[in-house]
């Protein structure tokens, strides 16, 4: 990387800037909340699932996948032709995924909290405030035009990077020691 | 001024989280929580009939029937499994309607006290611990927290030998204590500490519940519903 590629104008380095440390404030309320909030059992079956934590594991498991499709998706959109069906297939597998980690997000910080029983729930916990404040950045400034091109790409890899983690961490740790089921 | 869209995708992602959130506190009031006999699967009422003692009836019964016979008794009966998610093992030893839990993972532990009541789980333990939950149909379900962890499970009804050992003794001028489970499948897990230290205890023998510790056999006993 040259330096020419750094934001060296004061206007694109705030425009980075900003959305950066409100996707640090993100974060961090979460974790505060999720340590600081008196977990909170809630009762709900859904039909078809053994409990709700099975929910949660095919949530984040959709939400993994359509996180591939965005990743594919983003690579093609940065080439000098792509079909027209790529960008809006990149926007709305993104925000279908985000929709599907809504749920989960809830449940883990109003249900369990911040654990720090482990590496495993630590990591999960740490990497779970981290996505949304990481998502958050990446809303913000991707109508930046400003901004250097490689810019986009880092923040959309570490969102991606930190929820495929977070499904590592939590759905893949629960197939492996349950065995896949509802 | 017209929104950029990932500031709306943000805004109605905000707007969903706090719907879900109101839906949680909503789920969360006692009020909305299932009676014990809802969540008992008819399956298992009659499996675990004789497993549970006299907390269910002899003869298989309809869910809900067992599950208020056990409601209006003195509840006697053990539960032992792993917490949801695998990461700790807990056991319930109910005597009489007196309760005595405990969640290990081999390193650190919790030991509870409380009551088995009409279908309710009510214990607490040092620091702040507390666990809560159902049982009936041959299982129990709940939640055990402590500090900042949280464990969920639902473990089923058991018989000695499989369930939960306790010992205490002075051992080189230490105050040891000793927790072991013991699952149906002869899984082992257990927690010694030495003058409040938690280190992995050593196994156990599930027949005659010895176990050797700084060189000293202490005989760990069985654990019914009350600590002695």
């Amino acid at each position: 990387m040259t330096s020419s590629a750094l934001p060296t104008s004061p206007k694109a380095a705030a425009a980075l800037l900003i959305p950066v440390l409100i996707g640090s404030a993100v974060a961090v309320s979460l974790g505060f909340y999720g340590s600081l909030h008196d977990a909170t059992r809630i009762s709900l079956s859904v039909p078809g699932f053994s409990n709700l934590i099975w929910v949660k594991v095919w949530l984040a498991t959709v939400a993994a996948l359509l996180a591939v499709v965005q990743l594919v998706t983003a690579r093609l959109m940065w080439r000098p032709t792509s079909g027209s069906w790529v960008a809006p297939l990149h926007r709305w597998s993104g925000r279908l995924a985000f929709l599907f980690t809504l749920p989960v997000m809830v449940h883990c910080l109003y249900s369990i909290g911040f654990s720090t029983f482990d590496l495993r729930s630590l990591a999960h916990s740490v990497l779970g405030c981290v996505f949304f404040g990481a998502f958050t950045v990446k809303m913000l400034i991707l109508p930046k035009r400003d901004l250097p091109g490689w810019v986009l790409p880092v923040v959309g890899g570490i969102v991606f990077t930190v929820l495929v983690a977070l499904w590592g961490t939590s759905s893949a740790y629960m197939f492996a020691t349950e065995g896949v089921r509802l | 001024m017209k929104l950029p869209t990932p500031l709306i995708t943000l805004l109605a992602g905000v707007v969903v989280a706090l719907a879900l959130f109101g839906g949680s506190a909503l789920l969360a009031r006692p009020s909305a929580r299932p009676a014990p006999a809802s969540v008992t699967p008819s399956a298992t009422a009659s499996a675990y009939a004789t497993a549970s003692g006299s907390a269910a009836p002899s003869t298989p019964a309809a869910p809900s029937a067992s599950a208020d016979a056990a409601a209006a008794a003195k509840v006697t009966a053990v539960w032992a499994g792993r917490t949801d998610g695998g990461a700790a093992t807990i056991a319930i030893s109910v005597k009489n309607g007196v309760a005595v839990a405990y969640v290990c993972d081999g390193k650190r532990e919790i030991w509870l006290q409380g009551t088995a009541e009409a279908g309710q789980l009510s214990l607490t333990g040092a620091k702040g611990a507390t666990l809560t939950g159902t049982f009936g149909g041959g299982k129990a379900s709940g939640r055990v927290t402590s500090g900042s962890t949280t464990y969920t499970f639902t473990a089923p009804a058991v018989t000695k030998p499989s369930g939960l050992y306790r010992a205490t003794a002075q051992v080189r001028n230490a105050k040891v204590v000793l927790g072991t489970i013991v699952l149906p499948d002869g899984y082992q897990v257990g927690v010694l500490t030495r003058d409040d230290v938690p280190a992995t205890a050593p196994p156990m023998d599930p027949e005659t519940g010895a176990v050797t510790v700084d060189g000293v056999t202490l005989t760990a006993t069985y654990v019914d519903g009350e600590l002695s």
